[in-house]
């Protein structure tokens, strides 16, 4: 029987010994793909489970695409995950994960394989090269110091393949080091191999990204640095083959209905719709760019793309966070918004090349400028510094910054771990204290969205890795602020905007609107652990393992349809319908969330074995020492909430601090609700039999970290 | 945009070139050993259909209705998605497929709009090289199909897998395919045969790259461009809205 949607194969790397290997992808199946494929071969093939840095040689890193990678699958197609002990937090760095879109799990997939485990530690640079089933381990040495962009044009002209568009089809058989075939033909293709790689940050930080094409990174979880430490350069992937689906016709019906229902139109737009799926492609890019010559571009598949690619020669396909961590310094030196684009855009290609995680660097490169302001950090200082600080703003800073970061060096040698191992090497933890340094949870940098305020972010983040960066929900906070700020209309108010949402909620807050209630009364409640529950386990599954992609789904809401509903779960368009057109499946929506909570659970065990106890499970101190206050110019932080009575409304939750008790009696519901012991926070035999993950017992038996079952 | 950007400035012979264009220098050795064996492949190919219709070889220019139905494409609105060549491959053989598209969405990432993207679509040319070039007889598995609004498609059951319509298409990269999977050709034929698609395909019917491009970027009409150049088969499909997103219609 066809096994619809996978390519069959995974290629199992072992870099110390130079050997590729391959399994079989149906034994696999149960997990869906990404996350969940990845968390299954790491269990299986990391062999030491208690690592605590993502740069020990026993770490496994796995990068794995799902069934609906290169089906066409709408903001689906083109993502990928990558799954592994990270880099660069505090402490213990967790078993976490991280994603990209562009191509290469789709061209991965034509290549005929779903998943790539890498293992163990080359003994020199090396690169992988992946033509169909041939793989591969080329010599990295002339790649190792360039740059992520260097290196994957190096590459195309390694292999063969010509830079441009208008180019002929290209036989793999007559690349260059082809393998010698016997018979048969290899395929053809139009395209560029799809090529993930490290830059320097990645060779010598903690701070590394994986970058695929112009601006497709991974960047949290420090994977970038893990590739490093194995001396793992880039893998390249071409494919000119083709993935088989169940019920293509249901595919092609469900795309359409996407786009017709629940997708704005070109012909007659609503430019303020509310949705995730559903408005027309625009760059997310948060610097103005100066120019009008330009596109929308997309990951494959995507049905609205959110980068862009102009005439200027910088900038092209970053969007979002990397554009936007700099404007706050660089507005200070431009004297145009234009120019601030331009500074901005040409910051974000430093980091594109570079190779660095560019969320560190939002709320670190504030500290460091406090520390500069109170005289602790610059030339001839406690912490001694000698980057041109009085340049702050401008790019010749910006790229002195970037690459002392990058390759370790001036004030990026202490901060190579993290910053927070940073902060502590200064004598600085009283800045976790006070809030001037905003890494809120393991280390890891606050996303912008802070968990005093933002409650599913912030417990989503500290009762999973890292920043969690799931904006299932947030869309409504960002929707209703930017309106008020820009005196846009309020399209659904906040009883019928929770009450729409709710209904799709099943399993766990079906119906159950006061999920969404963030008031201070509300925010230690039973309902929201269940919103925390349930956007945990339907990213584990739909987002992070079918890769559903974080910005378009879940749909909720949608002010395209008559009756506000979104995609999500719907019988024309959900996520659910596409999966089973794909795999031939019977899924719902529910059983996805449940497969979700299976995946969760796994990483449940895996981080116990790692040293995770309830005790540490706990926000950066300021979290709960002060208060989020910051200038507001309007109205920023607006969720739903209700009042004393029990009426509705958009309030903003600035002001206010998380109480150290209310969060501890949080926990023991959340624990509770997922069968872990409320004691401990580890997992139960009892849930892990239900959930099927009795395979996981017995470590968790022999390391004397099973979970017990406390009376409630 | 040059009118003859995309054409070929050389027409090499079909059966060495077999519409193959490897990139870089370096690959030139494994390609032209590669090539040497298409040709000779081919040369046996050619042979036994000339052996069938020895004035095969001799044919005057065959005179072909025209379609009437094209595909135009605006190159500078593609968002490089691929959804137009997953749903093309998807709805003609329930596989999805960048090499088994009709339609070729090529991006460089690293090159800058609006040279980043080129949309090789399949012009149903007036002269047909690549229908003038096939050999089956008695009937051309490559040709215009009248029941379709003359069409040009390539019927796979005639198909001898010879790929001269490969080597004739005179566009880089060529319009037509190469399945290695069943050793025939294919090429667009507008979606009439089209099994998994769930409409009724063909001119005056739905083409999956147009139903699909979730940005509008590919349009059908009935009336042919003027010229045989990808220029003519380029349109601007942006209009107000795509000025209101903030990007240029011109």
């Amino acid at each position: 029987m066809a096994l619809y949607g996978y390519a069959g194969k995974i290629l199992r790397l072992d870099l110390t010994n130079r050997k590729a290997m391959v399994l079989d992808t149906e034994r696999y199946k149960s997990w869906g793909g990404g996350h969940g494929l990845g968390a299954a071969l790491f269990w299986e093939f990391c062999k030491d489970k208690t690592i605590k840095d993502g740069r020990h040689p026993a770490n496994v890193c796995c990068v794995a695409a799902s069934a609906v990678c290169g089906t066409g699958v709408p903001s689906a197609t083109g993502r990928t995950e990558v799954v592994g002990v990270g880099v660069g937090y505090d402490g213990i760095n967790w078993f976490t994960r991280s994603g990209f879109g562009g191509r290469f799990s789709t061209m991965l997939k034509y290549a005929g394989w779903d998943a790539i485990v890498i293992e163990g530690k080359a003994d020199k640079p090396v690169w992988i090269d992946i033509r169909n089933e041939s793989v591969v381990i080329r010599d990295a040495s002339g790649l190792w110091g360039k740059d992520t962009w260097a290196t994957q044009l190096d590459i195309w002209k390694l292999i063969g393949i010509e830079t441009g568009t208008h180019t002929g089809w290209v036989a793999l058989d007559d690349l260059k080091d082809a393998p010698k075939r016997e018979s048969g033909d290899a395929g053809r293709t139009t395209q560029k191999p799809a090529i993930v790689a490290i830059g320097p940050a990645g060779e010598k930080s903690g701070h590394g990204a994986l970058i695929h094409d112009a601006g497709n990174g991974a960047g949290q979880g420090g994977f970038g640095s893990v590739w490093g430490s194995k001396n793992l350069k880039a893998i390249s992937v071409i494919g000119t083959g083709s993935v088989k689906v169940a019920n293509p016709m249901a595919l092609i019906q469900a795309r359409q209905a996407l786009k017709t229902k629940y997708i704005t139109s070109y012909e007659a737009p609503d430019f303020r719709q509310w949705s995730r799926v559903g408005g027309l492609a625009k760059p997310l890019t948060q610097a103005p760019i100066p120019t009008e010559d330009r596109r929308p571009q997309a990951c494959q598949g995507c049905v609205n793309g959110c980068r862009s690619r102009s005439n200027l020669g910088y900038g092209n396909e970053s969007a979002c966070q990397e554009t936007f961590w700099y404007n706050e310094f660089a507005q200070k030196v431009a004297k145009s918004p234009n120019e601030m684009g331009e500074l901005s855009l040409k910051v974000a290609d430093l980091c594109q090349k570079y190779g660095i995680n560019t969320f560190v660097l939002q709320p670190g490169l504030p500290w460091l400028e406090h520390l500069h302001e109170a005289g602790l950090l610059g030339p001839g200082k406690k912490i001694p510094s000698s980057l041109p600080w009085e340049k702050l703003g401008t790019l010749e800073f910006a790229e002195k910054f970037v690459r002392a970061l990058a390759t370790g060096t001036d004030i990026g040698r202490d901060l190579a771990d993290g910053f927070v191992p940073g902060a502590r090497k200064w004598g600085r933890e009283v800045d976790l204290r006070t809030g001037a340094l905003q890494f809120s949870y393991w280390g890891c940098a606050e996303h912008g969205y802070d968990p005093r305020a933002e409650l599913e972010w912030g417990y989503g983040s500290i009762m999973g890795d890292r920043d969690t960066n799931t904006h299932c929900f947030n869309f409504m906070f960002t929707t209703v602020s930017a309106a008020l700020a820009y005196a846009l209309p309020i399209r659904v108010d906040a009883k019928e905007l929770v009450e729409i949402q709710a209904r799709k909620l099943v399993p766990y807050a079906k119906d159950r609107p006061e999920v969404f209630d963030f008031s201070d009364r509300n925010m230690y409640s039973e309902a929201v652990a269940q919103l925390v529950r349930w956007q945990q386990h339907y990213c584990r599954f739909w987002k992070n393992s079918a890769l559903f992609c974080d910005l378009k789904w879940p749909d909720l809401i949608n002010t395209n349809t008559p009756n506000l509903e979104g995609a999500t779960g719907s019988d024309d368009a959900g996520e659910h319908v596409f999966w089973n057109a794909v795999t031939g499946d019977k899924l719902s929506l529910a059983d996805g969330i449940r497969l979700g909570r299976r995946i969760w659970n796994l990483d449940n065990a895996i981080w116990t074995l790692q040293g995770r106890h309830r005790d540490i499970v706990q926000f950066a101190p300021y979290i709960y020492d002060t208060k989020y206050e910051k200038n507001e110019l309007f109205p920023f932080y607006m969720w739903p909430c209700r009042d004393e009575k029990g009426n509705w409304a958009y309030t903003d939750l600035m002001g206010r601090s998380i109480d150290r008790k209310g969060f501890e009696a949080w926990k023991t519901t959340f624990y509770r609700l997922e069968g872990w012991d409320t004691k401990t926070g580890w997992p139960t035999e009892r849930t892990l039999a239900e959930l099927d993950l009795g395979f996981v017992v017995d470590a968790l038996k022999s390391a004397g970290r099973l979970g017990k079952e406390r009376a409630a | 945009m040059d009118d003859d950007r995309g054409r070929r400035a050389d027409l090499m012979p079909a059966a060495v070139d077999s519409g193959l264009r490897a990139g870089g220098a370096g690959a030139a050795s494994a390609r032209s050993d590669m090539a040497r064996r298409r040709f000779l492949i081919g040369v046996a190919t050619v042979g036994m259909a000339a052996a069938v219709r020895p004035q095969l070889l001799l044919a005057d220019t065959l005179v072909i209705p025209n379609a009437e139905g094209f595909l135009l494409v605006d190159m500078k609105k593609c968002q490089g998605c691929g959804t137009c060549m997953m749903m093309c491959s998807l709805a003609h053989t329930g596989e999805a497929s960048y090499s088994l598209s009709r339609i070729q969405i090529q991006q460089d990432s690293f090159a800058s709009w609006p040279n980043d993207i080129h949309m090789a679509q399949c012009h149903q040319c007036p002269d047909a090289p690549c229908v003038q070039v096939c050999p089956v007889t008695p009937v051309k598995a490559n040709k215009p199909n009248p029941k379709f609004g003359n069409v040009r498609m390539i019927d796979q059951d005639l198909c001898i897998g010879c790929q001269m319509c490969i080597g004739a298409c005179p566009f880089i990269p060529s319009r037509i395919q190469w399945n290695p999977g069943i050793g025939r050709s294919q090429k667009c034929d507008l979606c009439v045969d089209t099994p998994h698609l769930g409409a009724k395909g063909g001119p005056g019917g739905v083409q999956a790259c147009v139903q699909s491009c979730p940005v509008g970027a590919i349009a059908f009409t009935r009336d042919m461009p003027k010229t045989n150049t990808e220029a003519s088969y380029t349109k601007d499909l942006r209009g107000p809205v795509w000025k209101k997103l903030g990007m240029t219609t011109e």
